[in-house]
């Protein structure tokens, strides 16, 4: 543990552009939805909308989604002309800015005098929507397989983990964290360009796996320390990682530089950025790799008899220690890179991993706990049904459907999809 | 450095109303978790469900803050039941895994834009506790209390009342676990298919704890917004559940007295470490050799690693805490 705190000391997240912490300077943008009853005007927040702010020059300085509270905070390098785009594909349904009102708004730089600035942006109902509901759920489609695709990648070391060991890793998020955490490092911090990064992340993200394993809970294994209690330190794990990754990367979400500026493609009825279009597809690549992997391969052979029944597995010769360290090491390579993508879709932060763990239980819950292939259909079910269900709920609320699959899923078919019925207790 | 300020708030956060109502979740954490092995890992939800059955008294109800108790019984027992049922006849796991997930979903709902009319959204409700002021016997400005235990006339108040359930709920689980049902839960965490086998309900028990569990949580979330008088959604993160496991096996699970003194440790511990962090980097960031090793705004973060930290090496190293029983602590028994 001593090793890696001091890693994380020694390892600053500042961006060279960007200012230190005390003299942050930052653009607020509002987002309200304004209805007039009987001449009075009443405002709510929106939350969910995507704001960009640009520089002078047309490149992006930051983006962020719309809290609850209908704020997104933006931080800027200097005080300088900005200008503040929201973006009108990401409104709620049947909302559009008010007319009157443009998507867009400059900060000029001598207007530019406190900490910050902010600027407001009203919308309301529209009558005509613009986009037609076959459009919608199309679109709603692809991200959610994009999102799905992504849980799923996350998900397997969780599911290995769980089916070689027995053990719930409440400490998988913060594996995520680390893949997108090290992507910033080496793609802002250091300037490296994000493709000559990205395999460095994922070994790093490797060997983060295997240090969990060896420092310690192959350790707690080997002094017959229960699951319980090995579950209530991973608990612990998270908790320490996550503060560390707050008390280096500060609490504000960052974008990697490469790639995050991208004009979508009009791809039938879907918009999608070539970036988006590149992750989907590598991960579609690694997921079908991983799955030929476990039935084919004789490690992955062995994976799967540690899984169905160690003390089996052990008798017929397979070194189930070995077979452990490896899945700890996939597993977290392949949430390293999760991280880089998710980085790349959302944004780069301290919780960004943590943020998922639910979303990834509900779909290894749903697929079959421990069941090797369960992770990758179910992660990938979840996705797209906690996409598909922001056409209906609110978009702050768009995980609930995820805990009402968890529930009925625990109801009806304890085992999942794809498990077994005797590993259910 | 100001050694007397750090002792005056450390003894004062040893004694304070946080330890008493961490205290009141962690004897709510320590039936069902210590003495019947469910792994409640949604407790802040319960906690919520007592501070918004006070809140929603005056936000939505309308009625005395006193309706906020059954208000607030009816919220846990739905909660229990929405939990429980689906996760109660499988393995440890699950349990904790729904009740993670319940507990940040409950949050996400009571700050919700959507339903910001009942639950006040992300500003909370702080419209509730003007009856409960009114009970003060204290004079709410005025200093009370000997050296170095002093508090304002308000906090005293919030400090007898949280204490006073400390104390009456620690007597009532005391009493309940030498009960007959007491020595049923203990059974069922030691080894679930021997109690089956004497025709013990294990699902009917394992509910029952989980409710009486949960109402502890309640009055913890009670106590909390009182002293605060407002409720507030974030107040109730899944991080606070973990601060309130690691202070129970802190003090030892299984013990009466652990759910009690670990939260008073817990709290002591951390106004130290953060008092003594937040005057060590006050006036300039602590640097060695050029190399800036913590600053003021990084205070919070490293206070919590620091809780991180003591939760793996208590589990590993001394998993019974201060008054615990190792043999008792044999969580997997089965």
């Amino acid at each position: 543990m001593v090793y890696l705190f001091g890693l994380f000391v020694l390892l600053s997240f500042t961006p060279t552009h960007a200012s230190a912490a005390e003299g942050d300077l930052f653009v607020i943008a509002q987002v309200s939805d304004q209805t007039v009853t009987s001449g009075v005007s009443s405002r709510e927040p929106v939350a969910g909308v995507k704001i960009s702010v640009f520089d002078s020059a047309g490149s992006l300085v930051g983006e962020g989604i719309s809290d609850s509270n209908g704020e997104v905070k933006i931080l800027v390098p200097a005080r300088a002309t900005y200008s503040v785009k929201l973006d009108t594909s990401t409104l709620p349904n049947d909302l559009t800015l008010l007319t009157g009102t443009t998507d867009s708004f400059t900060i000029a730089e001598e207007t530019f005098t406190t900490q910050t600035k902010r600027v407001s942006f009203f919308i309301g109902d529209s009558g005509v929507s613009n986009t037609t509901l076959v459009e919608k759920i199309s679109q709603r489609a692809a991200d959610g397989v994009r999102l799905g695709l992504i849980i799923a990648l996350c998900s397997v070391g969780l599911s290995l983990v769980f089916g070689t060991t027995g053990l719930t890793n409440f400490a998988h998020g913060e594996m995520i964290t680390f893949g997108g955490l090290m992507a910033f490092l080496l793609n802002v911090t250091l300037g490296i360009p994000l493709l000559l990064a990205a395999p460095v992340v994922i070994a790093l993200g490797g060997a983060f796996g295997l240090a969990f394993n060896w420092l310690i809970f192959a350790r707690l294994r080997k002094r017959g320390i229960g699951l319980v209690s090995q579950m209530v330190v991973s608990v612990g794990l998270s908790i320490m990682l996550r503060n560390m990754f707050l008390f280096q990367f500060k609490g504000r979400t960052r974008p990697l530089d490469d790639f995050s500026l991208q004009q979508g493609m009009q791809i039938g009825p879907i918009r999608i950025t070539p970036r988006d279009l590149t992750t989907g597809i590598i991960s579609l690549v690694l997921l079908v790799t991983v799955a030929l992997v476990l039935q084919r391969s004789r490690t992955g052979k062995a994976v799967r008899a540690v899984s169905d029944n160690p003390n089996l597995a052990s008798a017929t010769g397979i070194d189930t220690q070995r077979i452990i360290q490896i899945v700890w090491c996939a597993g977290g390579a392949l949430a390293a890179l999760g991280g880089i993508f998710r980085g790349l879709d959302e944004q780069v932060g301290f919780q960004m991993g943590s943020g998922l763990l639910f979303l990834m239980f509900a779909g290894i819950t749903l697929g079959g706990l421990g069941s090797a292939f369960g992770a990758l259909v179910g992660g990938f079910l979840v996705g797209v049904m906690v996409e598909m269900a922001s056409l209906v709920v609110p978009s702050e609320l768009k995980n609930a459907p995820a805990l009402l699959i968890l529930i009925l899923v625990l109801v009806l078919r304890p085992q999942g999809i794809l498990g077994t019925r005797q590993r259910v207790g | 450095m100001d050694w007397i300020r750090i002792f005056e708030n450390t003894m004062r956060a040893f004694a304070g109303v946080d330890a008493a109502y961490f205290a009141l979740a962690a004897i709510g954490l320590n039936v069902q978790f210590g003495y019947t092995g469910l792994l409640n890992f949604g407790q802040a939800a319960f906690m919520a469900c007592g501070a918004y059955g006070l809140g929603l008294t005056s936000q939505y109800f309308n009625v005395s803050f006193w309706w906020g108790i059954p208000i607030a019984m009816v919220l846990v027992i739905i909660l229990a039941l929405l939990v429980g049922i689906p996760t109660l006849r499988l393995r440890a796991d699950y349990l904790a895994i729904v009740t993670i997930a319940t507990a940040e979903l409950v949050r996400l709902v009571v700050r919700s834009v959507k339903f910001k009319r009942i639950f006040g959204g992300s500003d909370g409700i702080n419209t509730f506790s003007n009856e409960f002021r009114a009970l003060n016997p204290f004079q709410p400005s005025a200093q009370y209390g000997i050296w170095p235990f002093r508090y304002n006339g308000y906090t005293m108040f919030t400090l007898l009342v949280g204490w006073g359930l400390v104390v009456m709920i620690a007597m009532f689980v005391w009493l309940l676990m030498r009960s007959p049902w007491g020595r049923v839960v203990k059974a069922i965490r030691e080894d679930e298919d021997a109690v089956r086998s004497l025709g013990k309900n294990i699902y009917s028990y394992k509910m029952q704890s989980l409710i009486i569990g949960g109402f502890c949580g309640m009055l913890s979330g009670m106590v909390f917004a009182l002293d605060r008088g407002s409720v507030q959604p974030d107040n109730y993160s899944r991080d606070v559940t973990f601060y309130i496991l690691t202070a129970l096996v802190l003090g030892g699970m299984a013990r009466v007295m652990g759910s009690i003194v670990g939260p008073m440790m817990f709290w002591g511990l951390y106004v130290f470490c953060d008092n003594f962090l937040r005057q060590l980097v006050q006036s300039a960031p602590l640097r060695v050799g050029g190399v800036t090793i913590i600053q003021s705004t990084q205070v919070g973060a490293v206070n919590y690693m620091l809780v991180g930290l003591g939760l793996i090496l208590l589990m590993a190293k001394r998993p019974q805490g201060v008054f615990g029983n190792r043999q008792e602590m044999a969580l997997d028994g089965r």
